[in-house]
């Protein structure tokens, strides 16, 4: 039976990890369900859990640098993300709509990613925003984009003694923002479908376009390629574009379960955020 | 390495030295005999084993005890003697909020949690509030209506 801990300081932890690979618990919303014995049994996991969620000094907190980067601590909860008004809108959208509020109270940030679901609710956005992952062992630091860090469906490059430190936002200024999740219900729902989108014109260009659809596929999904088909073109331009982008997007996602629905239901809010941009809408959220 | 968990369970200092992975609500309702504290799906998704956990809504049954260092934890059992949880157990009798009572303890703390904050929620403000409880018996309404009589009848209490 694997013996857990509760280390006293980070440096604990980055031993235990690199000892005994260690499982890092935050907020525990997922390893707690995962590791689920029944009634007055504690779960069990195939490797040790630390538990790292009093490590509020090393891992926690929201604060925005001097560059305008936003960067938040991999056990930041969902409901501290939801209420902050440092953290870009698209993330803090998602972080309001993960689950209920008492789930939200738990969940970490650091926990959403490192469990890598495909259905996750923060690394759809955090990856349309170029978010980078801070990793960290006993041998220092390394920081990649985390659109490369997830590699597909629950699997990431996390080596065996690293933990996910923080999460660093890049500043961005977009002229439209969209972002949907659609789930069974309003609130307690997992994500059978996500897309959040953004777009900067100036002087009548198309500066910036992205766009990330989340449980499309077997990891969030964005596709430089259809996005380049918009960028750098005229907004009278995009009318005419919109099918073959629709088209291309529509090949870089692969829905595995009810594919003509996520499929349709990909477009059919896709077209509505290009058709924000062709008819020159207010600027701001795009519903 | 912390070998004992220290925390406080409705004003009691606890001391855990088992397995830090071992559930809240197992600490609660085993080890501390608080059984006002109910698990229903033991996935956090049902809401009857809510607790407040340094002032949060939480979820017992997927909290590892390990994670509760230094916490001050509120049971329904913390509540229910003092002027607000009366209050709203009160409003939940008066208001026929309970049918088979299963929930109602996790709905309860939800209510405590809302109108701390939110002294005059509207209906949808509390329908939010409470969306991570489940009531099987579907008496979502009459509830709603009893939160809403507790925040009518507290008045100043809740301010």
């Amino acid at each position: 039976m694997a013996v857990n801990y509760v280390p006293s300081t980070l440096d604990e932890a980055l031993l235990l990890r690199k000892d005994r690979k260690a499982i890092p618990l935050a907020g525990g919303t997922d390893i707690m369900v995962q590791g689920k014995r029944g009634l007055g049994l504690a779960p069990q996991l195939d490797r040790p859990v630390m538990i790292i969620s009093h490590l509020k000094d090393e891992l926690g907190g929201i604060r925005k640098d001097e560059d305008g980067s936003v960067v938040i601590g991999a056990i930041a909860t969902a409901a501290e993300i939801a209420s902050s008004d440092i953290v870009p809108w698209h993330v803090r959208m998602a972080a309001s709509g993960m689950g209920a509020i008492a789930l939200r109270n738990s969940a970490t940030i650091g926990g959403n990613i490192g469990n890598a679901s495909p259905k996750g609710d923060l690394p759809q956005p955090l990856i349309l925003l170029d978010a980078e992952v801070v990793l960290i062992s006993f041998d220092g630091e390394r920081r990649m984009l985390l659109d490369d860090f997830i590699k597909g469906s629950k699997t990431t490059d996390l080596h065996d003694d690293e933990i996910i430190a923080s999460i660093v936002i890049p500043p961005h200024e977009f002229t439209y923002s969209y972002y949907r999740k659609i789930g069974m219900r309003k609130a307690n729902a997992i994500s059978k479908l996500s897309l959040s989108a953004a777009a900067t014109i100036k002087d009548g260009l198309v500066v910036d376009f992205r766009a990330s659809s989340g449980a499309a596929g077997p990891k969030v999904i964005r596709s430089r390629e259809a996005e380049s088909m918009i960028i750098r073109r005229p907004v009278e331009d995009i009318e005419g574009i919109v099918p073959d982008f629709l088209e291309a997007w529509d090949h870089a996602i692969s829905p595995h379960a009810m594919p003509r629905y996520r499929r349709n239901t990909t477009s059919r809010m896709l077209t509505r955020f290009l058709e924000a941009i062709v008819n020159g809408e207010p600027e701001g959220i795009v519903r | 390495m912390h070998r004992q968990i220290e925390f406080r369970v409705n004003g009691n200092k606890v001391v855990y030295s088992g397995d830090p992975l071992t559930r809240l609500v197992d600490v609660l309702r085993d080890d501390l005999r608080l059984t006002g504290v109910k698990e229903g799906c033991g996935e956090g998704e049902c809401g009857a084993c809510s607790i407040i956990k340094d002032g949060r809504l939480v979820t017992s049954c997927i909290i590892p005890v390990g994670a509760c260092l230094g916490s001050d934890i509120l049971t329904i059992e913390g509540i229910r003697d003092t002027e607000k949880g009366r209050c709203i157990v009160e409003a939940f009798r008066d208001g026929g909020a309970v049918q088979c009572g299963f929930c109602i303890p996790g709905m309860v703390m939800a209510a405590y949690v809302l109108l701390s904050s939110n002294p005059a929620p509207t209906d949808e403000e509390i329908r939010v509030a409470i969306s991570g409880n489940i009531c099987r018996c579907t008496g979502y309404d009459l509830i709603v209506e009893s939160i809403r009589l507790a925040a009518e009848r507290g008045g100043a209490l809740w301010q």
